[in-house]
């Protein structure tokens, strides 16, 4: 079975080394938007995205940004504003948070990959640094970065490349029979 | 070598990128696998490589091509062990050769 999502789905990957090809402003607004229709717990939103794409800015971040190989004509941070968790008295480290950026993420990477960009998301960075460098608000905790840009034509890395699988490895249904632990 | 020791091969600019660099991995190997040590260490590596990269003798410059060359290959074979101490070896092969020739001992 196929379709453009499911395509888009299977046909996306990680991208670390990117052209200087800018990406336009209304790429850029397009694959927010996608961010913004992604599910939050509790229906919260509270993702915030922080766009760089000033070369100065953006040369900061790659020195505090261990994980980030790319050199992107654009950035994209997802944070997200415990502001929203102490006002619904919800605990600040919940992982909901984390889960929910993870969903703007791949939302965003799915509608960049429909425009024909690539990205590939960083969370090896100094969130202390990066909080600096921004100048974000107290309550905004950055948590992934999405280089957003065109895929330079070379091989790009896998941090650990393993064999190839399919869903059924990963996939159980109903109950697991006795003896394979629990309680 | 007098003259060699004491020219400067980087820019403050690039030392300072070179230190955020360093602490900002500090900070993330607090909580990162062990394994990524030698990524963070081999990145900086390549970092430095680039920026010396103009100003270098030419006794250095065949290391600092050589990491900017295989490094990004061996972060395509982190998962391969085997692969990844070869490149290991080679860097360090390299960085020996380095050494004596600058050293003026052959």
């Amino acid at each position: 079975m196929s379709n453009d999502v499911l395509d888009a789905i299977r046909k996306r990957r990680v991208v670390r080394e990117m052209t200087d090809e800018p990406v336009t402003q209304e790429q850029l607004e397009q694959i927010l938007d996608a961010g913004r229709w992604a599910p939050t717990g509790g229906n919260l939103r509270q993702n915030r995205f922080v766009v760089v794409q000033d070369e100065k800015i953006k040369r900061l971040i790659y020195q505090v940004s261990p994980g980030m190989f790319q050199r992107p004509p654009a950035i994209i941070l997802i944070c997200s504003d415990l502001q929203l968790a102490i006002d619904h008295q919800l605990g600040e480290d919940k992982p909901t948070f984390l889960m929910d950026v993870g969903k703007a993420a791949q939302n965003m990477a799915l509608a960049a990959h429909s425009l024909g960009l690539a990205t590939g998301p960083v969370t090896s960075f100094s969130q202390t640094a990066v909080s600096r460098i921004l100048n974000l608000p107290e309550t905004y905790v950055p948590h992934m970065f999405l280089c957003l840009g065109h895929a330079a034509p070379v091989p790009q890395f896998n941090v650990r490349a393993w064999q190839r699988i399919t869903w059924r490895d990963l996939t159980s249904y109903d109950r697991f029979p006795s003896g394979s632990g629990g309680g | 070598m007098a003259k060699k020791a004491g020219k400067r091969v980087i820019s403050e600019d690039q030392a300072v990128e070179l230190l955020a660099l360093f602490v900002s991995s500090a900070q993330l190997l607090m909580s990162e696998p062990a394994h990524y040590g030698p990524l963070r260490l081999l990145t900086a590596t390549e970092r430095l490589s680039a920026m010396m990269l103009e100003r270098a003798s030419p006794e250095t410059r065949p290391f600092l091509e050589l990491a900017i060359e295989r490094i990004p290959q061996m972060h395509m074979q982190m998962s391969d062990v085997e692969a990844y101490s070869a490149g290991l070896e080679e860097l360090n092969a390299a960085i020996g050769e380095c050494l004596v020739r600058r050293a003026g001992l052959e």
